[in-house]
């Protein structure tokens, strides 16, 4: 508790593939406070993204405890899982994940329409949240009339939209070119620092990391070190 | 998730793949019209049955003879009392009375049919089935008249024609003249000077004794009334003539087929008056006699018509009168052969409207099936965004409903369409959309799209969202 928001105590998740059981996570325990931008960093096929799932409440581990906000995620339902993470939290994809057929504004607007807001309103917090992410003029562009980073920047304003207590990202500049990667960063960190957020991504690339307050060094599903 | 956004969520998935949605709709417009239009095609058929059976004596009409020794046999109490009384199933006032009394009887008038030949002219006219029908009766048919009208209450007798008697004169060879020369007799039915005799018995005797050929000049009597003939006392006396004036005559044209086309009607009471007058105590041709061959004081009626209150009770009212020992006979075999085979048709039509829509629900659930695995990432973002689960699955039965009723209301169009071609080419009302249909289709449409998506819908709300978001 005292001032962390994520807790994750002995986190297991063994896949059986056939007869063959594949531990993603050995025994991961690990503890994010709020207002912290945290790095989840290791090589390829470490385990990175199945802790993040976990944490997210995406997936159940096969052991162990997550507590988010106060709450037990691990043992919760389908059902009660999208509840948590419709209040709770926020999610960047690494290809953005934008709906085709939605503007900005609207895209932006939709985790706010699952949460049953009327249209006025709801339209209303997207636009702040599009200027937050300094895309004031791209408001009612579709996702093909942008850049790879002007979308991943409506990604960032969709999930800082609902004011999530945690927000996640998995390889969120994977997609994107250096520079653009560089400016998406500052963008998280300004976010995290400026609005007050708690931020937990996922990446393969120590640079990257870097940007972080604070890095979990992952290997073998094990956290190695941090730093 | 508010409804109204589902609603638009889902119009924009549609929008989105405009083509294929139209496809789509496209199938079960088609399969709505086909229903419809087979219903329709039934329902026609169903109220042409009706009307044919309307215009044959109605729908809810018992018409009772008299009864005989063997229709009087299954008739316990009727049955011995007939033997001794053989005026106990005759139909008269009495009658009258007693079947009025029954439950459900709306209305029992009598029919007493007459007999009588006319004269004017060169030709004759052979009266077999004249229906002599209370006057009050026949005002509440409401029949439309060519020329003239009813006569009053009182008159002496008149005679009203149904539109096609005319066509039954024959000339003074005997020889049918309309059907021999195409032409009707030269006969104004309402000016021409008729002479009726109503002894037909007699008649037909002098004229077999006499010469054949001879007919009653127009000139021989203009007197009418009373006069006797000259000149017919040959071995059978000719009877008397009468000239009775004729109060109207029914319209339509010759081919304008109505239930009154071939028959003379007129008062009851006034025939009454005019038979005591003619016949003076001996007997009327198709009146039983004593066993001593002396008429009956009162007149036997021919027919009793009876009017029941509902077509459902007419079966049992039917029963009843048969089992009092009259001979009485309805429509309502027919009405229940008519319905069961419109029914049958209605179901067999309607089956093969059905097998369309059937492919068409096939149709939707593959469209939804495929939109499906193309939206699986999408699917997929919005569970990890918080959609709930049920609000997916609303989605694309919303979807799949919106594509019910715009195939619904778009098939519905069609089937107006093609049932008013088809009564336009028909000419006669042969394809019927009950009220209700309109309704009902767009109704059903939306129900069996909704069911087409369930499946569908179903795998959508189980998708995973962990391997939907994976597969980058
Ligand atoms: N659904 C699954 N079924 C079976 N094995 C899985 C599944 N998901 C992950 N794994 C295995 O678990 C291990 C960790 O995978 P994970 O996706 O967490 O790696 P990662 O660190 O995110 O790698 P990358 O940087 O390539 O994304 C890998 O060995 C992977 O094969
Ligand atoms: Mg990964």
């Amino acid at each position: 508790m005292n001032g962390s928001v994520i807790s994750g105590k002995n986190i297991y998740k063994i896949f059986k593939l056939g007869e063959e059981r594949v531990a993603a996570l050995n025994g991961v325990s690990m503890e994010v406070k709020r207002g912290e931008f945290v790095a989840i960093v290791g090589t390829s096929g470490s385990g990175k993204s199945t802790l993040l799932n976990m944490l997210a409440g995406l997936d159940k581990p096969t052991k162990g405890e997550i507590i988010i906000a106060g709450q037990h995620i691990e043992k919760m339902s389908e059902g009660e899982l999208v509840k948590f993470r419709r209040d709770h939290v926020g999610f960047i994809f690494q290809a953005y994940d934008l709906l085709p057929q939605l503007n900005a504004i609207e895209n932006v607007a939709l985790p706010l329409s699952f949460k049953g807001m009327n249209k006025s309103r709801r339209t209303k917090e997207a636009m702040h949240a599009l200027k937050q992410v300094g895309l004031e003029k791209y408001m009612r562009h579709r996702p093909t009339e942008m850049s790879g980073g002007q979308q991943q920047r409506v990604g960032i304003a969709r999930a800082l939209v609902v004011r999530p207590e945690i927000i996640f990202a998995d390889e969120p500049t994977g997609n994107l070119d250096t520079k653009t990667t560089i400016s998406v960063l500052h963008l998280l960190q300004e976010v995290v620092h400026e609005a007050g957020n708690t931020l937990v991504m996922v990446t393969h690339d120590n640079n990257l990391a870097s940007y972080a307050d604070r890095r979990l060094h992952i290997l073998d599903g094990e956290v190695v070190y941090e730093d | 998730m508010r409804f109204s956004d589902k609603v638009g969520m889902a119009w924009s998935s549609l929008w989105k793949r405009k083509l294929r949605s139209l496809l789509t709709i496209l199938g079960v417009m088609i399969g709505v019209a086909s229903i419809v239009t087979m219903m329709a095609l039934g329902e026609g058929m169903n109220r042409q049955s009706m009307e044919m059976i309307e215009e044959y004596g109605g729908l809810r009409t018992v018409e009772v003879r008299e009864g005989n020794n063997q229709t009087a046999k299954n008739a316990s109490s009727g049955a011995d009392n007939a033997a001794s009384d053989p005026t106990k199933l005759k139909l008269t006032d009495n009658t009258i009375k007693t079947i009025q009394e029954m439950g459900h009887v709306e209305q029992v008038y009598p029919t007493l049919e007459f007999q009588a030949v006319m004269q004017s002219g060169g030709y004759r006219l052979g009266i077999y089935g004249g229906q002599a029908i209370p006057l009050e009766v026949l005002r509440d048919m409401k029949w439309e008249f060519a020329d003239g009208g009813w006569p009053n209450k009182g008159d002496e007798l008149k005679f009203v024609f149904g539109n096609m008697v005319i066509q039954d004169f024959e000339d003074s060879r005997g020889n049918a003249v309309y059907w021999n020369t195409g032409r009707v007799a030269d006969v104004d039915l309402m000016k021409s000077k008729m002479f009726t005799v109503f002894d037909t018995e007699a008649y037909y005797a002098s004229q077999n004794s006499g010469d054949g050929g001879r007919t009653a000049e127009a000139g021989d009597d203009l007197e009418g009334a009373d006069g006797e003939a000259p000149g017919a006392a040959t071995a059978t006396p000719a009877p008397k003539k009468y000239m009775i004036p004729t109060a109207g005559v029914l319209a339509g044209s010759l081919e304008d087929y109505k239930e009154y086309s071939w028959s003379v009607y007129c008062d009851l009471e006034a025939l009454e008056k005019m038979y005591k007058k003619v016949f003076k105590g001996k007997a009327i041709p198709g009146q039983p006699v004593k066993k001593n061959g002396k008429p009956y004081p009162e007149l036997f009626y021919s027919k009793l018509s009876v009017i029941v209150d509902d077509v459902e009770n007419v079966e049992a009212i039917q029963k009843e009168i048969g089992d009092m020992g009259y001979q009485a006979s309805s429509n309502s075999e027919w009405i229940a052969q008519a319905k069961e085979q419109s029914r049958s048709t209605q179901a067999l039509l309607g089956g093969i409207g059905a097998v369309s829509l059937i492919v068409a629900a096939i149709g939707i659930a593959n469209t939804m099936m495929m939109s499906i695995y193309e939206r699986t990432k999408e699917i997929g973002v919005m569970k990890v965004l918080g959609c709930g689960l049920f609000d997916i699955q609303q989605l694309f039965l919303i979807e799949a409903g919106m594509i019910g009723f715009g195939g619904g209301v778009t098939g519905l169009s069609l089937s107006v369409l093609v049932c008013l071609i088809i009564n336009k080419i028909t000419g006669a009302m042969t394809a019927v959309i009950p009220f209700w249909m309109y309704f009902a289709a767009v109704v059903f449409a939306i129900i069996v799209s909704m069911l087409a998506g369930f499946a569908p819908s179903k795998r959508a709300m189980s998708l995973s969202a962990l391997e939907a978001i994976r597969n980058n």
